[in-house]
C-alpha cells in the first residue's frame, strides 16, 4: 500500500506550549486622509458626489452621501483591493450564474465604474442638452437614477441595472463603515441610528432594561471624548 | 549472542549499583544533587544562563543594564567553553566572593552579593548538580559593557568596597523558622533585590531601600514591601503563595521578567519555601512612601481618561476596574497600578504583554497591544484615570514619559 502525503503548504502551523505571541501584534487598517480623488478623474468624482448625495440625501438632522464622505470611501475602496478584485477568482469562464451565484462579471469593480460612469455621463448629455448627471436638478437625477435601478435607462457600453446595484451597496456601505474608511465622517450614521459603534461588550447593561445606552458611539480612531475638554 | 549480552547486562548492573552504594555523601549523591537541582531552580539560574529554548545552562542570554550588556556565561562542564576546568572551591569561591578562576572578578550582574548569603552546603549542592549537566560547547562574550565599564578589574574592585558585604545569611533567633528560611530564600538564593530594590549611580543595590522597586529593561520591578498602597501590604500570605506558585492571584497576574521568574523557578518552589517566603515578605517593614491623593474625577485628565477606559479597557478590565480572576488583571487597588514609577504599565499599553503560562494556570491571557490607537496624551490620560479612579491615588502621568518610552521601546 502507497500512503501519498500531499506537501502543498496550507496556512496551518502547529501551536505547542503556549500560543504565539509578539509586542505591537495587530493589523489595524491604515486611516483614510482626505485629499484628492485617488482613483476617480474629477468628472467622476463629481458624479459620484451627485449620485450619493440623492441616494442619501441631505436632512436638517444628518448630512446627505456626499457630506457624509460616501463618494470619497468609494474612491479609496476602488483604488485599494476592493477595486483590483483582489482575492477573488477571476479567470475564466466567465457565464451567466444564477442570482445565488452573486457577481460572475469579468472585470474588476474599478473598471465596471470607469465604465459606467462614461456611459452615464453619455447617456445623461445626450438625453438632457449637453447636461452631465451632477448639473442636472434633483428630480431629473432621480429619474435618471430610477431608470438605471429598472433597467428603462439604458446605457452604452456598461449594465446600468448592475451598476445602480452596486452603487447602493458601496454607498451604505461607506456610510455606515467605520470612519476610518473615509465615510460615515463624525459618525453621523451611527449617531442617526443610535448605534454605538465598534465596542467590545455591554455587560453593564444586559440587565438594565428600558435604559438609554449612555455612551456616544467610538470608532477605531476613538472619539471627540478621548481628548482633554476646557482649560 | 543473547546469553552474552544479557551477560553483560548483569554486569553494568553490577557496577552501576555499586557506585551508587559508594556515591553516598559525596558528590555522586543523588540525594546531594536532586538538592542542587532543586536550589538552582530557586536561584532562578537559567534567567541568565539559558536562552529561551536553548541548550541548559549553556549561556547567551543577555541582561541590558545601564552600562551596557552582560551575557550570562555557559556554565555546563564544557573544559574550553564552560566552566568545566573549575573546581568545586572555584565555584563557591565564584558565589561567595563574586571572585571567578583565577581571580577573576565578577560583574554584580550575577547576583553574588546575594548569592554570598547561600551556605555552604547549599552552593556545594548547586555545584554537584551543575557537573551532572551535559557539557555543551557554546563560546559566550559575557562582557559587553560599554567603555569604561568593560574595564573588569578596577571597576568592580572598587564597586565590591561600597556594594559587596560578604558572608553566609545569618538566622534570627528571634523569629520563626519559616521566617528565617523565607529571609534566606529573598535575600540570597532568590536574589529578589536584584530586580526589586532600588540602585545607587554605581548599580549597587540602595540598603535604605529594600524592595521599594526599581526600573530595569525598560520594566518597573514593583514595591513589594508591606506599603498598603503600591506593596504587598493588603495581600494575604495565601495570595502570596499563590502568586508565586501558578503566576496569578486575586490581585494580579505575573507579566514580563517576573513572568519569567515564576515559569522558571517560583512556580517550580515547594509550597513550604512559598510559605517561608511570604511569612518573611508579609513581616517586612512597609516603605512608608509620601501620603498621595487622588485626582478629582472632573480632572480634564480623569474625564478623557475615563471616556478611553470606557471604550478600549473596560471589556476585559471590567468598568470598576475588577478585571477577572485569574484572566484580566484587577486594577482597582492593585499596587502595580499606584507604583510610583509608570513604566510597566505605559509599556503594556504601548505593545500589549503577555502574562506567564504555569501548570496550575496554564492559560497565559495576552494583553493587546494600544500603542497604534492611542497617542502619547491619550496613554498618559487613561493610565492616569486607572491610577486615580475606584480608590487608587498615584501620581498623573505626562505624555512626555510616554513620548520617551515609546521612543525606547522602538529601538
Amino acid at each position: 500500500m502507497t500512503l501519498v502525503f500531499s506537501t502543498t503548504s496550507a496556512g496551518a502551523l502547529v501551536v505547542k506550549g503556549s500560543l504565539p505571541w509578539t509586542p505591537n501584534a495587530g493589523d489595524p487598517p491604515t486611516a483614510v486622509l482626505p485629499g484628492p480623488w485617488v482613483y476617480f478623474i474629477p468628472e467622476e468624482g463629481a458624479a459620484i458626489e451627485a449620485l450619493v448625495d440623492r441616494l442619501i440625501p441631505p436632512d436638517p438632522q444628518t448630512p446627505g452621501g456626499k457630506d457624509a464622505g460616501c463618494a470619497v470611501f468609494i474612491d479609496r475602496q476602488l483604488a485599494g483591493s476592493y477595486g483590483s478584485a483582489e482575492g477573488l477568482y477571476m479567470r475564466g469562464p466567465f457565464a451567466n450564474g444564477t442570482p445565488q451565484q452573486g457577481d460572475q462579471s469579468p472585470l474588476t469593480p474599478a473598471v465596471r465604474y470607469r465604465q459606467a460612469l462614461a456611459a452615464l455621463d453619455k447617456y445623461c448629455r445626450a438625453t438632457f442638452a449637453g447636461k452631465s448627471f451632477a448639473q442636472l436638478p434633483d428630480d431629473q437625477k432621480d429619474k435618471v437614477i430610477s431608470g438605471l435601478e429598472e433597467g428603462s435607462a439604458t446605457l452604452d457600453g456598461a449594465d446600468g441595472k448592475m451598476f445602480f446595484a452596486q452603487l447602493l451597496t458601496n454607498t451604505r456601505e461607506g456610510f455606515f463603515a467605520d470612519p476610518v474608511y473615509g465615510g460615515n465622517r463624525d459618525m453621523v450614521a451611527w449617531k442617526m441610528i443610535g448605534f454605538p459603534g465598534a465596542r467590545y461588550d455591554y455587560r453593564d447593561w444586559v440587565d438594565r432594561h428600558n435604559e438609554r445606552y449612555p455612551l456616544p458611539p467610538v470608532g477605531f480612531a476613538g472619539r471627540p471624548g478621548w481628548v482633554r475638554q476646557g482649560p | 549472542m543473547r546469553i552474552r549480552t544479557l551477560t553483560a547486562l548483569a554486569f553494568a548492573a553490577c557496577i552501576t549499583g555499586g557506585v551508587s552504594l559508594r556515591a553516598v555523601g559525596d558528590d555522586q549523591s543523588f540525594a546531594k544533587i536532586e538538592r542542587g537541582r532543586y536550589l538552582a531552580v530557586a536561584g532562578d539560574c537559567s534567567a541568565c544562563h539559558t536562552v529561551p529554548g536553548g541548550k541548559p545552562f549553556a549561556g547567551g542570554a543577555a541582561l541590558e543594564t545601564p552600562f551596557g550588556a552582560l551575557v550570562g556565561p555557559n556554565i555546563t562542564p564544557d573544559v574550553a567553553t564552560g566552566i568545566g576546568a573549575w573546581s568545586e572551591a572555584d565555584f563557591l569561591r565564584a558565589m561567595s566572593e563574586g571572585i571567578g578562576k583565577n581571580g577573576t572578578r565578577l560583574y554584580p550582574a550575577m547576583p553574588y552579593p546575594a548569592y554570598t548569603k547561600v551556605t555552604r552546603d547549599d552552593a556545594s549542592a548547586i555545584w554537584a548538580y551543575l557537573r551532572t549537566l551535559e557539557p555543551v560547547g557554546n563560546a559566550v562574550q559575557s562582557n559587553q559593557l560599554l567603555f569604561p565599564f568593560n574595564a573588569r578589574r578596577p571597576a568592580t574592585a572598587t564597586w565590591d568596597l561600597i556594594n559587596f558585604k560578604p558572608g553566609v545569611f545569618e538566622p534570627d533567633p528571634a523569629k520563626s523558622e519559616t521566617w528565617n528560611r523565607g529571609a534566606y530564600l529573598v535575600e540570597g538564593l532568590g536574589h529578589c533585590g536584584t530586580c526589586h530594590t532600588p540602585k545607587n549611580i554605581t548599580g549597587g543595590d540602595r540598603g535604605d531601600m529594600v524592595l521599594q522597586g526599581a526600573l530595569l529593561q525598560n520594566w518597573y520591578a514593583p514595591d513589594v514591601t508591606t506599603d498598603l498602597r503600591t506593596g504587598i501590604g493588603s495581600w494575604a500570605v495565601e495570595e502570596i503563595v499563590r502568586y508565586l506558585k501558578t503566576g496569578a492571584n486575586s490581585f494580579d497576574i505575573a507579566s514580563g521578567p517576573m513572568a519569567e521568574a515564576v515559569e522558571n523557578s517560583t512556580s517550580h518552589m515547594t509550597d513550604a519555601d512559598l510559605l517561608a517566603i511570604a511569612t518573611y515578605l508579609k513581616d517586612s517593614p512597609p516603605r512608608n512612601g509620601p501620603a498621595v491623593a487622588a485626582l478629582a474625577g472632573n480632572d480634564r485628565r480623569m474625564v478623557a481618561g475615563q471616556a478611553i477606559y470606557e471604550d478600549r479597557c473596560a471589556a476585559c478590565h471590567v468598568s470598576s476596574g475588577a478585571g477577572a480572576p485569574t484572566l484580566f488583571p484587577r486594577l482597582a487597588k492593585a499596587p502595580l497600578i499606584q507604583s510610583d514609577d509608570p513604566t510597566s504599565l505605559i509599556r503594556v499599553v504601548l505593545i500589549g504583554s503577555r502574562a506567564g503560562a504555569t501548570a496550575a494556570a496554564p492559560t497565559a491571557p495576552a494583553m493587546p497591544a494600544f500603542g497604534w490607537n492611542l497617542n502619547d496624551a491619550e496613554v498618559a490620560d487613561v493610565l492616569t484615570y486607572i491610577r486615580n479612579a475606584w480608590g487608587n491615588a498615584a501620581a498623573p502621568i505626562q505624555p512626555a514619559s510616554v513620548a520617551t518610552l515609546r521612543d525606547r521601546l522602538q529601538r
